[in-house]
């Protein structure tokens, strides 16, 4: 019962990552640009939703307020720190230290408006009950899978039958060609920093109500944003979905064989078997230099 | 041969030229402030030990300035320690180097292992005030403790858990000289009052997911968990452990004497451990510290304030002592003056210090009830 235990522990915290993961991995298949400031949309969204909830506002307004700041937060880095870069010069580098001062600035805005504890929203939904012997589930595990499996079809039918998608899914390939189809690359920028940032909110909400939240959160979503990516296939969106909850479920199933301390390492000895054996992840493409 | 002139010029210049005799460090000091530095985590998720620890540090700082303790301004500079042995190395170099600080004030067991070293060769003295790992104790000549260590906490937590029938103990400790120290002290010490470890389960001191612990604490049919951690993962271990289905008593130790933990309703129940703090006493010292702390902040202080409020007091009446005397206020004439001394007014009663420059004081067992504490012995 402790494996069966476990995996569903997994599967609720992979269904997270996944969620946190797939934000990153569409800014960054669509527009290839190395969104570190993922991390502080997501704490952005978090905090959002436990200050609107302990302001007295209800579930829906504050998933909404959460929801609202985080595209924002995501349609402003696009359009006064990214693009501005990208005029001038474009490199990694500058994308990378740029994204990181914003981070730590919005990491500091959160410590000056909410303190520097720890910051959670306490339900029942996350209180476990017994379904079996031995075998404890609590709501939440219900719907953090639900939104995971909802919001992962809604934005693969986006991004396969729809002309914007299919815009999308080419921006990273050929912005020229964009054009001659009548499509804007900037516009469908635009569209992929709101779009990923709307999906960090799902996965902020579900952790500010399991595992709580700190000022400096960010680096830890990263983390994990970038090992799904890794693992899943840089840019894929399925790649990273998959991954995350395939991370999960093996930081969870692995205190079944080795002591809890290898918990969160286990995660990243998957991410190192990957860059070693399949480095293109499960779901890129190998590419023959 | 001296003229009847020369004697009269001499005899009328001596009042003047007597002070200006004194030892040159002595006129070197005037004007200058003394450095009080500050190695505490500012930034990540321990940062909120930080906040707590500088403001005890600051209510100190007010008192001595409106005593006029000293001869010279206290100015105190801050250090991020970041919580971790190597912000704390970085820091304490960076206070003795190019702060020059006379004292450090300094949290956390990791932190003060890495940077009692660069102090001890800087002859810089240590205080600490949060950090609570047993080998604390005698780190180095200029390392002084004003918190009782855990293994005393620990110790202190036995009789009870002798009576309240509580004889299988599950642990989760973070996997450092903290973490370990408590494992170390449950094991020799549980035998003592016929309870045992019935499961041991360390992490890794940044883990936020304990879902999976959760599942093996279950397992182990404890009758009551012990953890061993700090900052915020304390509030991720109790609210994961109480979602994930542990209904058993929840045990620690003097690290979740922070707000964030008082305000979880998880957090209802917790038994801890911490120093006995009377804030009804009549002491001037204690009287003082209580009246001016509810009065800033609006309710009582904590462990935490009121250890570096010490800490910081201790700094100005080793100087003040040292001033007296005409001697130099550095590393080694604060550590002769501290093992002359040995007692000193503290908040919270007298507080005496033993050879190792550690403080001696009472514990008591505390319940968290509708976000305050209850003594229970």
């Amino acid at each position: 019962m402790l494996i069966l235990q476990l995996l569903v522990s997994g599967i609720q915290t992979g269904a997270i990552y996944a969620l946190t993961a797939a934000g990153f991995a569409l800014i960054f298949g669509a527009t290839r640009i190395f969104h570190v400031a993922h991390g502080a949309t997501f704490a952005l969204a978090g905090y959002a939703f436990v200050g609107l909830v302990n302001g007295g506002f209800g579930w829906p307004l504050a998933c909404l307020g959460a929801l609202v700041l985080a595209v924002a937060f995501g349609l402003a880095m696009d359009r006064f720190v990214y693009r501005p870069i990208q005029r001038h010069e474009g490199s990694f580098f500058t994308v990378f230290v740029a994204a990181f001062g914003v981070t730590i600035m919005v990491q500091s805005l959160i410590e000056i408006g909410f303190g520097r504890s720890f910051a959670a929203v306490s339900t029942p939904l996350t209180r476990a009950h017994q379904l079996l012997p031995g075998l404890y589930v609590a709501e939440v595990f219900w719907v953090a899978v639900a939104a995971a499996l909802v919001l992962f079809a809604a934005v693969t039918l986006f991004l396969e039958r729809t002309r914007l998608g299919i815009g999308l899914r080419a921006l990273s390939e050929n912005p020229e060609l964009l054009r001659a189809y009548g499509l804007s690359a900037r516009r469908l920028s635009m569209i992929a920093f709101g779009l990923g940032s709307a999906l960090a909110v799902p996965g902020a909400v579900l952790t500010a109500i399991t595992t709580g939240l700190q000022p400096s959160i960010s680096a830890q979503v990263m983390l994990v944003s970038l090992a799904a990516s890794v693992v899943g296939g840089i840019g894929s969106l399925r790649g990273a979905a998959l991954a995350g909850l395939l991370l999960g479920v093996v930081e969870n199933l692995v205190v079944s064989v080795l002591d809890t301390q290898w918990s969160s390492a286990a995660g990243f000895v998957v991410l190192f078997a990957f860059i070693l054996f399949r480095p293109s992840g499960l779901f890129g493409r190998a590419v023959a230099r | 041969m001296l003229t009847r002139r020369q004697t009269l010029a001499a005899a009328m210049a001596a009042p003047v030229a007597v002070p200006l005799a004194a030892p040159r460090l002595a006129r070197a000091q005037q004007g200058q402030p003394y450095v009080v530095g500050t190695l505490f985590p500012m930034a990540g998720p321990n940062a909120e030990y930080g906040g707590v620890f500088t403001a005890g540090v600051q209510m100190a700082l007010d008192h001595i300035a409106a005593d006029r303790m000293l001869g010279r301004p206290v100015e105190l500079r801050a250090q991020d320690s970041q919580g971790t042995p190597q912000g704390g190395a970085t820091g304490m170099t960076k206070l003795a180097s190019v702060d020059r600080a006379n004292y450090v004030l300094v949290g956390f067991t990791g932190v003060s292992k890495a940077a009692a070293p660069i102090a001890a060769r800087a002859k810089v003295p240590m205080v600490n005030g949060g950090g609570v790992g047993p080998d604390l104790a005698g780190l180095s000549p200029y390392f002084w403790n004003v918190i009782p260590l855990v293994n005393l906490e620990v110790r202190a937590l036995l009789p009870w858990l002798g009576r309240s029938g509580l004889k299988k103990i599950a642990l989760i400790y973070v996997d450092d000289p903290f973490g370990n120290a408590i494992l170390a002290e449950l094991r020799r010490g549980l035998p003592e009052v016929g309870a045992s470890l019935v499961g041991t389960f360390s992490v890794p001191p940044g883990s936020q997911q304990f879902a999976a612990v959760a599942a093996k604490v279950r397992d182990a049919g404890a009758d009551a968990v012990y953890f061993a951690s700090y900052g915020a993962q304390q509030s991720q271990i109790i609210k994961q452990l109480r979602d994930n289905g542990v209904s058993q008593q929840l045990l620690t130790y003097s690290g979740a004497t922070l707000a964030s933990v008082a305000a979880l309703p998880e957090a209802e129940g917790l038994v801890f451990t911490r120093q006995a703090a009377d804030w009804s006493s009549d002491d001037p010292v204690t009287k003082r510290f209580v009246t001016d702390w509810r009065a800033k902040h609006g309710g009582d202080p904590g462990s935490y304030h009121q250890n570096y409020y010490n800490g910081t007091r201790l700094f100005a009446l080793l100087a003040q002592g040292l001033e007296k005397q005409n001697r130099p206020v550095d590393g080694d004439g604060l550590r002769a003056e501290l093992l002359r001394v040995r007692e000193f007014a503290f908040v919270g009663g007298k507080a005496s210090f033993d050879d190792q420059g550690c403080v001696t004081m009472p514990i008591e067992v505390n319940k968290l009830q509708g976000g305050q504490y209850v003594r229970l012995s």
